[in-house]
């Protein structure tokens, strides 16, 4: 079998998840071996152009120019995977889409030059096309990386897990943050796949991985005023923070 | 006649989106030196407004994947000071010991990963793995680079995005005995950055990188006690000694005609470079034993004013940064838990830290319900711009005689010398960039 021609690019964001990539060191050198980066800007000095097997795209789309370039790698990618919850959702960069300033109000607090700035408000690249696979999180989680990569050489769809973290929370017996110590948790409502990661440390989960299947977000948000005494502002700074783009989070921030 | 251009559009290996524009004359003189930083904005200082003080550090990490913690500490800390928040003493060490760890990470990914195909002809570090005598040391330079990520994850939870540090201190600590492991692997990772010094300086020992010398102002954070990594006061080669919660008095950006860039430079001087050769200049003595004893056999000394000698200063503080882990654990013992606490209060304040590519800067004002009213962020990308195009300007009439693909290569080398991020630049620039079609 060939090796399957991959591409890493990057969108609005920290550059983290392609990171993330030279992050699997206990295998890199065997995945670097079962597949041919044909373009990733961040490790390689050369690239060549498509068209790939895989692309992976981090970051939320914020820019003309952004928009463009994702319509051209849909085209050339055979499957399009988001990497990473900007990619997935608009991430962080998608709070200015609900801070209460313009885009003209925006700019004008951070540029001063303000003629070549073009930007509009962040979301995630479903938004503008069809994407196959997701790797959420931020940043993502390496296990799932390289499940996706393993899945990818068999030819077979990878297995991931959108139950809440709450399931992954009482696997791993924790004490609940919510139930037990009144911290304003969105482990209920967000996807798993983290190993309920932040709950583990003794920190309430943020919802950096998005909505889970069927969540009830509104209910937690209302739970979050009534039984934690949480104002209303602060609820909707925790829905519209990581993924506030998504329906099921939108009706989180709305709730209340 | 016509003018030489050098123009790269998308500059690999580093962080971000930055291009390259260089016009040559056709008498040799340089018409254009350019670094173009691309990244589209992504507006965190405007969005932080109205966001709660304790959300700062969580979400201001998340503008860099590389040097994350670099912007936590300072948000944390400037947070912390702005309300008026103690933490204790075990507190002030883990987060030195996650900062170090986080530079054992950067700068192997760095020296190996990004700097080092440049030096020995390969257009990257898959390349040079696919050489059979380079595998060993580009195995060597992964594990090393998975020390500090082990480390990260032992203390933060996660590879990237730390999960455990907050206002007022750390969600949870690891325990004593996953410690004492990680301090046996850097002590046996010595022998290895060892090496790295020597391949360093072996590598920037090549003509013509040794006569390309310029000497300019390089700043860095400076603690008596120790090497400053998290805390300390704001000092130069030029003699700038000030509280590192002044620096938006001293650090200043100024508009230059004819350039659509601001630059930063010193209150009342010019450009000024930040990072490990700046750190190394101001900070030599407070390096460890075995680290200056690592720089005396490449025969380093300091000052050292050549820019390509950035990737032997990173080489010696990965021996330091060992060092002063394997201390730091000593210090912090046992570690015991201690629930984060703090009481919101209004107040306007300012920390720097020390990225691994030099000082990064936040700071702002919160109100009394513990809402951001203005927050700012400077990070060391953006200082060093500026001096980035004074290194052309000095170093390109130098090297004409350079074919273009050899010129080009080496303007792409004097960029990645500042191991710049430039998603981190890009917000903070408050700049826009011109292209010139």
């Amino acid at each position: 079998m060939a090796k399957p021609k991959i591409a890493f690019f990057k969108f609005s964001s920290c550059a983290g998840c392609q990171l993330s990539v030279l992050n699997i060191e206990p295998v890199l050198l065997d995945v670097l071996g079962a597949i041919d980066i044909r373009y990733f800007v961040m490790a390689k000095r050369e690239n060549h152009e498509g068209p790939y097997d895989i692309g992976f795209v981090e970051g939320a789309v914020t820019s003309p120019k952004e928009l463009l370039e994702l319509k051209k790698i849909r085209e050339e990618c055979s499957v399009l995977v988001a990497m990473g919850t900007c990619a997935c959702f608009g991430g962080l960069p998608s709070i200015k889409n609900y801070s209460g300033f313009s885009q003209k109000e925006l700019e004008e607090k951070v540029y001063t030059e303000l003629w070549d700035l073009k930007s509009f408000p962040a979301y995630g690249i479903d938004y503008y096309v069809k994407v196959d696979y997701y790797l959420r999180g931020c940043a993502i989680d390496l296990g799932e990386l390289v499940t996706l990569i393993k899945s990818a050489l068999k030819g077979i769809h990878p297995r991931f897990r959108f139950h809440s973290v709450c399931n992954e929370c009482k696997m791993k017996e924790n004490v609940c943050l919510f139930l037990t110590k009144g911290k304003p948790c969105m482990g209920s409502v967000t996807a798993a796949g983290c190993g309920a990661l932040c709950p583990s440390l003794n920190r309430p989960c943020e919802g950096c991985r998005g909505p889970a299947s069927d969540c009830n977000a509104a209910s937690l948000a209302r739970s979050f005023v009534e039984d934690l005494g949480l104002s209303k502002a602060d609820v909707v700074r925790k829905f519209r923070k990581y993924a506030g783009n998504t329906p099921e989070f939108s009706k989180g921030a709305e709730a209340v | 006649m016509t003018d030489r251009r050098i123009y790269v559009d998308y500059i690999a290996r580093t962080e971000g989106d930055g291009a390259i524009d260089i016009v040559i004359g056709p008498n040799g003189e340089l018409k254009k030196a350019r670094w173009e930083v691309w990244e589209p904005p992504r507006f965190f200082e405007a969005f932080l407004i109205g966001r709660k003080a304790e959300e700062v550090p969580e979400i201001v990490q998340r503008i860099c994947g590389i040097c994350p913690h670099a912007h936590h500490i300072a948000a944390v800390r400037a947070v912390e000071r702005a309300m008026g928040v103690k933490v204790s003493e075990q507190t002030v060490l883990l987060r030195e010991l996650l900062h170090y760890a986080d530079w054992i990470m950067s700068h192997a990914l760095h020296v190996y990963c990004l700097a080092a195909p440049d030096f020995l002809g390969y257009e990257s570090v898959i390349a040079m793995a696919g050489n059979p005598d380079l595998l060993p040391v580009v195995g060597k330079a992964l594990e090393l680079k998975r020390l500090g990520n082990d480390l990260i994850v032992l203390l933060s939870g996660h590879e990237i995005q730390n999960r455990t540090s907050v206002v007022g201190g750390f969600t949870a600590v690891p325990a004593k005995s996953d410690l004492e492991k990680i301090k046996e692997r850097l002590k046996a990772a010595k022998d290895f950055a060892f090496e790295t010094v020597k391949l360093a300086a072996k590598l920037a020992s090549q003509p013509p990188y040794p006569d390309l010398v310029r000497k300019c102002e390089h700043v860095a954070l400076h603690d008596v006690r120790k090497y400053a990594i998290n805390d300390g006061r704001l000092v130069s080669t030029e003699g700038l000694d000030v509280p590192d919660w002044e620096y938006p008095v001293w650090i200043i950006e100024k508009h230059v005609p004819a350039c659509n860039c601001k630059h930063a430079i010193i209150k009342g001087r010019d450009s000024f470079l930040v990072g490990p050769l700046a750190r190394v200049n101001n900070n030599f003595d407070q390096l460890s034993a075995d680290a200056k004893k690592a720089a005396e056999e490449v025969g380093f000394k300091v000052p050292c004013f050549n820019p390509f000698m950035s990737i032997v200063a990173r080489a010696i503080e990965l021996v330091h940064s060992l060092d002063a882990c394997v201390t730091l654990i000593d210090w912090i013992g046992e570690p015991k838990f201690e629930e984060p606490t703090f009481e919101y209060k209004a107040g306007e304040s300012y920390a720097v830290t020390e990225a691994a590519r030099g000082i990064c800067c936040h700071g702002g004002r919160i109100d009394k319900d513990g809402v951001v009213q203005k927050w700012d962020i400077v990070a060391p990308t953006a200082r060093n711009v500026y001096n980035l195009e004074k290194d052309f300007q000095e170093f390109v009439p130098k090297l004409l005689h350079l074919s273009d693909e050899e010129l080009t290569l080496k303007c792409e080398i004097m960029i990645r010398n500042y191991d710049p991020c430039q998603s981190c630049a890009t917000h903070s620039l408050k700049v826009r960039l011109h292209r010139e079609r």
